[in-house]
């Protein structure tokens, strides 16, 4: 599966989206998932992808406006964590 | 000073959620405690509650539902009802002078039991990411200052067992001194919970079942009465400044009048008779009214051993030789306790016995206490035509003495 399929596995189990309409370019506000939503999510991301989301605030948190934002999220954790497997740890 | 109007009423609770369906199963002398069934919470040895029959689900969007704790649902759910029975619209700058007053004992403890319960019954290191804003205390009060988009004070007050009586009347003292226009006030409560069963239960407050009837299990006033039986809900209030109110022509349901507030600062738990006769001198004195005005009594009755003896010295304190001739009747024999909401969810049992000129009952009372020898409308509800004002009592551990006074309009 894609990282948008596995990504939209997780917002279907977690949100009431249609996600048959779902594409890239679909808005994570209107789908009703905001700032809070994506927190809630992210554990469950964190256990599909084997990546270690890094806890980030203000100016350095990801923009992530799309599901696509998300998509490239998680795409580049999982190739940044996958060089180098041995960090980070969590803290 | 200015005058104080009840315009709108909304509830949770376990006599039905809307007002009206309260108040005919308080006349009915209808009980909302029952014995939770043994698949519920199976640790439980005592099983006695008084559950609202609510699904969150049926009222809010998934996306909403997920990050309200049960006892912000009930809040918001109580305040839509009461917004909309005041025919409420209000523009923005009216919203600005509006504001949310909300007593709740212990927040979002449904929250914090599923917390604790996946960090140490379940081992797992990760907590549901929005456990800190679904259990923190004022997030009721947040939600419903959200849902009416009120801009004014949101305030939370968390007295345990008086925590919506003190709402209520200091959302009157902010409309009565000209601080606000319009206020939401009340209190929510969802404790039912294993952590917090089980905490309650350990104080050894909570009334024993009954072994014939699980229902007549909280006895106020009654030598055999056990204690206390904990019920979940909301109520909360329109308050509206009165001039106001009647400018637009709302209905009023009452006119609260008088607001006392005493402590007890011996004991956390222990009531004392000069502490709750402060109380309702006080409130006495805020509506400008002697004893003798005083056409019924809600009281706290917990049905504790401390409480009803305690609280009928205190009203003989204050009534003298009215006392005997004054109604006085403990609804949570039917409701239960609501802790935080149990105040408001009185004060609105009153407002609906002066609509309806009737004295809602003290259930269970067959066995007199020679100690509790005040006229508790034991028989059942009583016609009570020249029913004009009223008083609701609210107590609490830590010792915080509420008491609120209403008026028909």
């Amino acid at each position: 599966m894609s990282t948008l399929e596995r990504l939209t596995q997780i917002l279907k189990a977690n949100f009431d989206v249609d996600t048959a309409s779902l594409t890239p370019e679909s808005r994570l506000a209107d789908l009703a998932i905001d700032s809070l939503g994506v927190i809630e999510i992210m554990f469950a991301v964190e256990d599909e992808f084997k990546i270690v989301v890094p806890r980030t605030q203000g100016d350095n948190a990801p923009a992530l406006a799309t599901v696509g934002d998300l998509v490239a999220f998680v795409d580049r954790l999982v190739s940044e964590q996958a060089a180098r497997p041995e960090e980070p740890a969590r803290p | 000073m200015r005058r104080v109007a009840v315009t709108g009423l909304g509830t949770v609770s376990p006599l039905g959620n809307e007002p009206e369906q309260l108040f005919a199963a308080l006349k009915a002398g209808r009980s909302g405690i029952v014995r939770l069934p043994e698949t519920v919470h199976p640790r439980l040895t005592m099983r006695i509650v008084a559950a609202a029959q609510f699904d969150g689900a049926a009222h809010f969007q998934t996306a909403q539902l997920r990050v309200l704790d049960r006892v912000s649902q009930f809040a918001v759910y109580a305040s839509r009802q009461a917004v909309a029975d005041a025919g409420l619209v209000l523009d923005a700058h009216e919203k600005e002078r509006s504001g949310v007053f909300l007593g709740t004992g212990m927040g979002g403890a449904q929250s914090t039991d599923d917390a604790y319960a996946s960090l140490y019954e379940q081992g797992s290191d990760r907590v549901k990411p929005l456990t800190v804003l679904m259990a923190m205390p004022n997030a009721a009060a947040s939600w419903v200052g959200i849902e009416h988009g009120f801009s004014g004070p949101n305030l939370t007050f968390s007295t345990a067992c008086s925590s919506s009586a003190v709402a209520i009347g200091e959302a009157w003292r902010r409309i009565a001194g000209g601080e606000t226009d319009v206020m939401l006030a009340g209190g929510s409560e969802a404790p039912l919970n294993l952590g917090t069963l089980k905490a309650w239960d350990a104080m050894k407050t909570l009334a024993t079942e009954d072994a014939d009837d699980p229902a007549a299990s909280c006895k106020p006033f009654a030598l055999d009465r056990s204690g206390l039986v904990l019920g979940e809900g909301a109520a909360m209030l329109v308050l509206e400044e009165w001039e106001r109110a009647a400018r637009r022509e709302a209905r009023v349901h009452g006119e609260i009048v008088g607001y006392g507030l005493s402590t007890d600062p011996a004991h956390i738990t222990r009531p004392s008779v000069p502490g709750q006769a402060r109380a309702m001198h006080l409130a006495l004195e805020s509506a400008g009214l002697g004893a003798g005005d005083i056409d019924y009594i809600n009281a706290h009755g917990t049905a504790t051993l401390a409480n009803d003896a305690v609280e009928t010295a205190a009203i003989k304190e204050v009534f003298g030789s009215s006392a005997r001739g004054t109604p006085v009747s403990s609804t949570k024999s039917m409701h239960g306790h609501l802790l935080g909401a149990a105040g408001a969810l009185e004060l609105m049992a009153c407002l609906l016995a002066l609509q309806h000129a009737t004295l809602p009952p003290t259930c269970n009372l067959r066995v007199p206490d020679p100690e509790c020898d005040l006229d508790y409308v034991a028989e059942g509800a009583r016609s009570q035509p020249g029913l004009r004002t009223v008083m609701s009592n609210s107590f609490a551990f830590g010792g915080t003495n509420a008491v609120l006074i209403c008026r028909r309009p």
